[in-house]
């Protein structure tokens, strides 16, 4: 005979169908996104993956100064290595009807290696046809057919690509984010190719190992000795080293895989704790519904059932219903959200997705642990639960710690007594709902405060900047312009414990500068920034140690004091000191220095004046300094490319997060209002016998629980300030730069204003429930 | 002897509260026989039935049931016993709100090997009209009905019914009373049924009166007369 009590589980919960459904559709949507971001995720990395071989991606490439003899090419072939020659240009180009500039790498077609794969459309065929990057033109409007302005040249875009060694376009390798608006790739014809001429032509070779090395420990060796004989075999050859870029640190291909990689954890760390939230919604009700069912379960008890049974029929409703959203959940992940989630992820790397991979992985963290989270938490919580004899069951006494006495209260108002009593009475669901809060809170401090953040960072780069333009040449050049100021500049990277290496700008500031004027430069030792003593706990006297990019050159500087400049990482000392401290270098290893870059290549200086290889200026020198001599210029743009790309790639997610955590939120706050009516269903009736308006009732019942709501929506925002700061310090260890947490006195009062209305929402509908219960419900438990 | 209780003591609290309420109760009670365990508030009776239904236990002495002790037995074993041999009938009923009559009989049924035919048995009780109902939807007489229902399916050797009668009136009270009656002599299981009151003593084959935790007078009645006869 088949168990009678499983008649009752569907009953149960049709019976109970507001909680469970709102249980049911928070667990469904919250799996079905999780499942279908871990799915795209997880098909996106083996698209990824398997892209190395399928799209040929180089090993590493090159730039030389400038064309090679092929003496050179053979010599560095010799190595071990197969060269392909892919030369690029970089040119302004100009999108939309307002002109937008923008930065394009022109690249011809790929065959052999780096190959490109094809969103849509073809080739260039014929001159005045481009490819260009997806990204790109989504990011700029962009569509087939469109036509767009390369220097003074009308191209029309024949295809949607992605290049195989630009999952994500980071114009240079140390630049803090990749900028998938501002700068991108494209393909063009040979012969358009030419006619750019070779101003801005950069002699890039592409190159395989013959032997793979291993592993990376084997790749950083090899890479490092092929380096300094490319760096010496090029000057034998009268030619310069300019960029060398293995591919294990080549931001470009290696972003994207180590970021859809990093973002599984997260995801999956939050998946548990939102289904640890809802057992211990379960575990709460459950609980409530033993306690109320406590005669029928010592009868069933004293009849014979075992408590093993008695488990099963309450663990059922929670079981069956996760296992439902589990399974409806993962549909959804597969179909819908999967869609969500790999658009999320298209909308910042361009890797080619073509199919959805069923993955045993994801099944597992999204069916399997949710279940077992569920009856970890619910059932040990019910097990002890039923842990007391028939007889306890039958007589109702089963409270673990009986209290001996009430808890004395304060002398208060016979209103405010009444509210503690309740309070004291439903500890356990407070306390969920505490914890609730304080999570709910943080994903809604996550969802509102990214974007201010973003907003505060690009208009702190702009506020900060120096001048409107900064230039960094290639070597000296006098010039005749009143606002240009000289200054040095180099980048060194950071040694750090925690952090990963990243590029510090070193700058040599003139004497009496107009544009630092109120810096007080040392005579000896550096100035750093106020973010760069934040995110390496900088003060006075702290030494800071920096290395040589494609040297072991290591560089000890002490900090003689901290300025006020957020948003760059940087040291700042006198134009003298600059000089002192890299010329003794230059002096003493000249080859070294010859490696350190472009920043540094001419360092030799003139006799009697100081070096410098760049201007701050109000005015733009485009038209002063000499176009070839232009090493780079430092515009709004490159200011504001983190918070630009950032606000790309997550700001959707901002807003879905901020409702989430809502939804959550009001979640647990009807189930546990609900619940703590539920359990005073009697006494409220009693009450309403003896008098007492719905309004009091309400006002008994519902402020106990706006007390609790609000204090823990206080300490839950000073908890989540504290955790959030810890967060991004975590966020940071992956990304260059540094962010500073300052959330303004409106946001959190926003965020307050929006807990508080949401728990008042749920209350109007909990004061119809206390305006339902009925007068005889007293008069009926005579029990 | 098919039922044997043997200095049977049992006291709550502990030190200076303590309370003796069974103070070594000897008594035997035969294969079929209605036992009614008379006494009133506090003389220990509920307490006894609950020694004899294994869902308490003594501080010292022993219930055998068919030469079987309980004291000998474990948890599990003592689970298993009652889910084989023993039936319970309380004051409150105790039914399961979201199932129907006749599925809150089935939960009895469920617990045995060989339970009686359920719809005969609806029949017996008065049930069968109203199998299809939910508790909230019957009388404090039917429902009692129905926990009696839930409680003999399963053909119990002893069925222990703890104030069968107490939430009802007069009449319902006879009806319920005369329902178990009716059971004991169809079925034959033996029939221990704790009250207060002294009327009922009357259709019992045995009366245990009890008083201060101590049987005060143990009797076969030789003058028993039919429950619907009884009168108070």
């Amino acid at each position: 005979m088949r168990n009678p009590l499983l008649k009752r589980i569907p009953r149960e919960i049709v019976g109970e169908f507001g909680k469970y459904l709102a249980i049911f559709l928070f667990m469904t949507v919250t799996i079905g996104f999780i499942s279908g971001f871990l799915v795209a995720s997880r098909s996106l990395q083996v698209a990824y993956d398997g892209s190395f071989e399928k799209y040929q991606i180089e090993d590493g490439h090159f730039v030389l100064e400038k064309e090679p003899s092929d003496k050179l090419l053979e010599k560095i072939e010799q190595e071990g290595v197969k060269l392909y020659e892919d030369l690029y240009l970089e040119e302004e180009t100009f999108t939309g009807e307002k002109e937008e500039r923008s930065v394009l790498r022109l690249y011809t077609e790929r065959k052999e290696i780096n190959r490109i794969f094809l969103w849509e459309g073809k080739l260039p065929e014929q001159t005045g046809e481009i490819a260009l990057d997806r990204l790109y033109m989504k990011n700029n409007h962009l569509e087939l057919g469109d036509t767009i302005k390369i220097v003074d040249r009308l191209f029309r875009i024949t295809a949607m690509a992605a290049l195989s060694d630009y999952s994500t376009t980071y114009q240079s390798n140390n630049d803090i984010m990749f900028d998938g608006t501002k700068f991108s790739v494209a393909i063009v014809t040979k012969e358009d190719f030419t006619s750019f001429g070779e101003d801005h032509l950069s002699w890039n070779y592409e190159w395989m190992y013959q032997e793979k090395p291993k592993d990376t420990e084997e790749e950083k060796e090899v890479s490092s000795d092929l380096s300094m004989e490319i760096a010496k075999a090029a000057m034998d050859d009268e030619n310069e080293l300019k960029i060398f870029l293995p591919r294990y640190i080549n931001n470009s291909i290696q972003f994207a895989g180590n970021d859809i990689g990093h973002d599984r954890p997260m995801m999956t760390v939050l998946l548990y704790i939102l289904i640890a939230i809802m057992a211990f919604v379960f575990a709460v009700t459950i609980n409530h519904t033993v306690s109320q069912e406590s005669a029928v379960i010592g009868t069933l008890r004293a009849s014979g059932y075992t408590k093993m049974e008695i488990f099963r029929h309450y663990l059922a409703p929670p079981m069956f219903v996760s296992m439902l959203a589990a399974v409806l959940g993962n549909v959804l992940g597969y179909t819908k959200f999967y869609d969500v989630a790999a658009n999320m992820y298209l909308g910042s790397y361009d890797v080619p997705l073509n199919e959805i991979i069923f993955n045993s992985e994801v099944f597992i963290k999204t069916t399997i642990v949710p279940m077992v989270i569920i009856l970890m938490v619910t059932g040990i919580s019910l097990w002890k639960k039923l842990e007391f004899s028939p007889l306890q069951f039958l007589r109702r006494d089963i409270v673990k710690r009986k209290r001996s006495k009430a808890v004395k209260l304060p002398r208060l108002k016979f209103f405010s007594r009444f509210r503690l009593r309740i309070i004291l009475q439903n500890m356990s669901g407070y306390l969920t709902l505490f914890i609730g809060i304080i999570f709910s809170s943080l994903i809604l401090m996550f969802g509102m405060v990214m974007r201010p953040l973003l907003s505060r960072y690009a208009e702190d780069a702009l506020n900060y900047k120096p001048a409107n333009y900064q230039y960094i040449l290639n070597q000296e050049q006098e010039i005749e312009e009143p606002s240009a100021e000289k200054y040095c500049v180099t980048a060194l990277k950071m040694q750090d414990d925690y952090y990963e290496e990243e590029d510090i700008n070193i700058y040599g500031i003139v004497e009496d500068s107009k544009y630092y004027s109120q810096l007080d430069l040392p005579e000896y030792g550096v100035l750093v920034t106020s973010d760069m003593a934040k995110k390496y706990h900088l003060k006075k006297g702290s030494i800071v140690n920096l290395k040589e990019e494609y040297g072991n050159e290591i560089y000890a500087f002490r900090v003689q004091g901290i300025f006020e400049y957020p948003t760059c990482l940087g040291l700042f000392m006198s134009q003298e000191y600059f000089c002192d401290v890299f010329q003794k270098e230059i002096e003493k290893n000249d080859d070294v220095m010859k490696r350190l870059g472009r920043m540094l290549t001419d360092f030799s200086g003139t006799e009697g004046e100081l070096y410098y290889n760049g201007y701050f200026s109000e005015n733009d020198l485009s038209g002063i300094l000499r176009e070839d001599n232009i090493a780079s210029v430092i515009t709004d743009d490159d200011l504001t490319k983190l918070s630009r790309q950032m606000d790309i790639s997550m700001g959707e997610m901002f807003g879905m997060v901020g409702v989430f955590a809502l939804v959550l939120f009001a979640l647990l706050i009807y189930l546990l209002t609900k619940l703590i009516l539920e359990k005073n269903t009697n006494s409220i009736s009693m009450v309403k016998i003896l008098g007492y308006t719905n309004g009091e009732i309400g006002s008994l019942y519902l402020v106990s629980s706006i007390w609790v709501v609000i204090l823990s929506a206080i300490i839950a925002l000073i908890f989540n300030t504290w955790f959030f700061s810890l967060v991004l310090i975590i966020f940071m260890k992956g990304y260059g730069g540094w962010f500073n947490l300052i959330i303004g006195w409106e946001l959190y009062l926003e965020m307050f204003v929006m807990m508080v209305g949401t728990y008042l929402l749920v209350a109007l509908t909990q004061m119809l429930r206390i305006k339902k219960i009925p007068m005889e419900e007293a008069l009926k438990n005579v029990e | 002897m098919f039922l044997e209780i043997k200095e049977l003591k049992k006291s709550f609290g502990n030190d200076a509260n303590r309370v003796e309420v069974l103070k070594g109760i000897n008594c035997e009670i035969k294969k079929g026989e209605i036992c009614v365990l008379l006494g009133p508030s506090g003389s220990g009776k509920s307490t006894l039935l609950n020694i004899i239904g294994g869902i308490d236990g003594p501080d010292s002495g022993y219930v055998a049931i068919d030469g079987e002790k309980m004291a000998d037995m474990s948890e599990k074993q003592l689970t298993k016993y009652r889910r084989k041999h023993l039936g319970y009938i309380f004051q409150m009923y105790n039914l399961i709100p979201n199932l129907n009559v006749k599925e809150n009989i089935e939960v009895g049924a469920y617990l045995s090997d060989r339970p009686l035919d359920i719809d005969e048995l609806l029949k017996t009780l008065g049930l069968y009209e109203h199998r299809h109902k939910l508790p909230n939807q019957l009388s404090g007489g039917q429902q009692q009905r129905c926990s009696i229902g839930r409680a003999i399916i399963k053909n119990p050797d002893i069925l222990l019914c703890d104030e069968p009668t107490g939430a009802l009136d007069y009449h319902t009270s006879k009806e319920i009373l005369k329902l178990i009656e009716e059971v004991n002599q169809k079925y034959g299981n033996t029939v221990v049924m704790v009250t207060h009151n002294d009327a009922i003593k009357n259709m019992a084959d045995r009366v245990v009166k009890l008083r201060d935790g101590q049987i005060r007078t143990n009797y076969c009645n030789e003058k028993k007369i039919s429950a619907i006869d009884l009168d108070w």
